[in-house]
């Protein structure tokens, strides 16, 4: 699967790769409208990460040249513009996802994934891995068959876990996926720990292997 | 004191004074022409009498004439000079009257006469009187007229000065009405008006330059943050990371993470302040608490936090629904993150008031403070400082006010959404 990243700054673009890159992906990227606008005319990608302000051209011009092409990349905005009318544009063009700036990778990475996961496996609603099985239409996940009773807030963990798996995903960049701009409130991660212990306890319960890792004092990571 | 009041009291106190004062030399002056004239009678008289003598050899007979008494006493040497006084004396009704006299010495036949001639003084008297009355009436009624005259004249010429005034007050930065300045043809008031407007026009672009650039310098940091944040997010992909560069890089998480919740604050109020947030629609407000209760639901459990409402479920604010959301939220926000484990947030909707109050683990905050940018107290460890400042921007924005209180060892956040 190859993944298209079309974003001006080189930093933020190789760090991008570098974390999704694995045996599943090959990244590319460019740097430039008039690059980018040539890879998209000559290859096919699975998904592109396409940034909306960019050197010599819109973002949206090459959304729009993608569906007047008819291809069907999955397309995830990056932008510093947060904007509701921004989002709405952007999704009204025909973007898959839209992600503003700053972001975590992690958070990137459960989005992509599940752009491919519509894109290449056509909106399949059944996920495997490892010993699990997650129902994405019904939000259910299950081992060996035996559904496991998950909160709203464990499945939704659960399914960013495998958005990311193998990775290493902060604490920060999990409380944020949870409770949004809020994570302020929280003041700290104990809430985030509880659910985490609870998923953790469940999976095992179930007879999975201890999937979720802690890292130091820095994050989790799923290991499958 | 008023411009007009305290002109019009200089201006009266100096007519008063500069009157009285040429009333009086008027008075003199008058009283010695008169005077005057009265010597000149008295002189003719003394002449008449002389000449007589001089003529028959013998004074003249007494005529009693009205105001004029005439008496001649014989004495031995001649008195020396004529002399002119004036005096009092018993009139013919043994009232006390002025008198002017003359005393002059006659040698009739080798015998020294003293003669006396007497006038009086009353009808001169009356006429000063008069005239001095005629003259102070005069005055009164020209101080009476120019003071009125002053009040509508002056009134009417400072009528420009005083729209400009009304105009500037009603001048408010950061909105985008300027003041209009009606036109004068007067040179002093247009020229203030020139240079009013010239002042708040530069004021204003100063000000829209200032949120320019706090909104421009949030959007240029918003990469340099992203590109920090991923590449750390890449770091601890690394498997050889030691603990001592995993706590460096969580202190650097942390850190980055406050930074960039700061200028979305930043850009946010900027936003509001831009006025990006004018569309308004009806909100109820019990729905919105609701909604906003269940997002919460997870910390507030995780906290203990007993939550109590008592709401008019009917009580609707005509606002922009994205800064309520943002205004509930941040109230709300605050409520949470301050109170103690298994403390109590009370809220209560009524029409045109939300009130959300807190158990309070410290003393009452300092109001005058609290809703500035960066004011923290001591407890807001967490806090970035800006939560309050939205809150305040977000209901001015939406013309409601923001009221703080401490009471029963609570706070209480008052949003009043109706000020009437």
């Amino acid at each position: 699967m190859k993944v298209l990243i079309i974003e001006d700054e080189k930093g933020l673009s190789d760090s991008i790769c570098s974390y999704l890159d694995s045996e599943s992906f090959v990244c590319e990227a460019a740097y430039d409208f008039p690059t980018a606008m040539e890879k998209i005319s000559l290859y096919d990608y699975t998904c592109i990460i396409l940034d909306i302000t960019m050197p010599g051209g819109s973002g949206l011009d090459i959304l729009k040249e993608l569906k007047a092409n008819n291809k069907s990349d999955g397309v995830l905005i990056i932008s510093a513009r947060n904007s509701l009318d921004d989002k709405v544009n952007g999704l009204k063009a025909g973007a898959d996802d839209y992600l503003t700036k700053p972001f975590h990778l992690p958070e990137l990475g459960a989005r992509v994934d599940a752009i491919i996961r519509r894109k290449v496996f056509g909106g399949k609603n059944l996920v495997k891995i490892g010993d699990l099985s997650l129902n994405i239409q019904e939000k259910t996940a299950s081992a060996h068959d035996k559904l496991l009773d998950l909160t709203r807030m464990e499945y939704d963990l659960l399914l960013y876990f495998t958005g990311n798996k193998n990775r290493v995903i902060s604490k920060g960049a999990m409380a944020e996926h949870v409770l949004g701009d809020n994570m302020d409130t929280a003041g700290n991660y104990d809430f985030l720990y509880t659910h985490i212990k609870n998923l953790r306890k469940k999976l095992l319960q179930a007879g999975c292997p201890d999937y979720i890792k802690s890292v130091y004092g820095l994050g989790y990571k799923f290991s499958v | 004191m008023k411009l007009f009041t305290r002109y019009n009291r200089i201006n009266l106190f100096a007519t008063v004074i500069i009157f009285l004062l040429a009333g009086l030399a008027f008075y003199f002056l008058l009283k010695y022409v008169l005077i005057d004239q009265v010597d000149e009678d008295l002189k003719i008289e003394q002449h008449e009498i002389q000449t007589y003598a001089g003529k028959y050899q013998h004074l003249p007979e007494i005529i009693p004439v009205r105001d004029q008494r005439t008496s001649y006493t014989a004495v031995g040497n001649d008195g020396g000079e004529s002399q002119f006084t004036s005096m009092w004396l018993k009139d013919d009704e043994k009232q006390p009257e002025l008198f002017r006299q003359l005393i002059f010495y006659i040698d009739v036949n080798k015998q020294w006469y003293k003669v006396t001639v007497r006038k009086s003084l009353k009808g001169t008297d009356d006429m000063i009187r008069s005239i001095v009355t005629i003259t102070l009436l005069t005055i009164l009624l020209i101080l009476v007229v120019s003071f009125f005259i002053n009040r509508l004249v002056l009134k009417k010429l400072w009528q420009p000065f005083y729209d400009s005034l009304a105009a500037m007050q009603q001048f408010e930065l950061g909105k985008n009405k300027r003041p209009q300045f009606a036109a004068t043809n007067i040179e002093e008031f247009r020229i203030m008006n020139e240079t009013l407007s010239q002042a708040t026009a530069k004021a204003h672009e100063d000000y829209r330059y200032l949120k320019e650039f706090t909104e421009n310098a949030s959007h240029e940091l918003q990469t340099p943050l992203a590109i920090i944040r991923s590449k750390l997010d890449v770091l601890i992909q690394d498997e050889h990371l030691s603990e001592p560069q995993s706590r460096a890089v969580q202190g650097a998480y942390e850190a980055i993470q406050k930074l960039s919740r700061l200028n979305q604050g930043l850009l946010l109020l900027a936003k509001i302040e831009n006025g990006q947030y004018t569309e308004t629609a009806p909100v109820n407000v019990s729905e919105k608490i609701n909604a906003k209760l269940e997002q919460f639901g997870e910390l507030t459990a995780s906290k203990g936090l007993h939550v109590s409402t008592t709401m008019d479920e009917k009580a609707v604010v005509e606002v922009n629904p994205e800064l309520f959301d943002i205004l509930v939220n941040n109230l709300l926000s605050n409520a949470i993150k301050y109170t103690t484990e298994r403390g109590n947030i009370d809220i209560i909707v009524e029409e045109g008031l939300l009130e959300i109050s807190n158990t309070a683990n410290s003393a009452a905050l300092d109001e005058s403070r609290l809703f500035r940018r960066f004011a923290k107290s001591g407890s807001a460890k967490e806090g970035i400082g800006l939560g309050l400042a939205i809150i305040r921007q977000a209901a001015e924005v939406s013309g409601f006010e923001t009221r703080y209180v401490f009471e029963d060892q609570q706070h209480h956040f008052l949003l009043i959404t109706d000020k009437n």
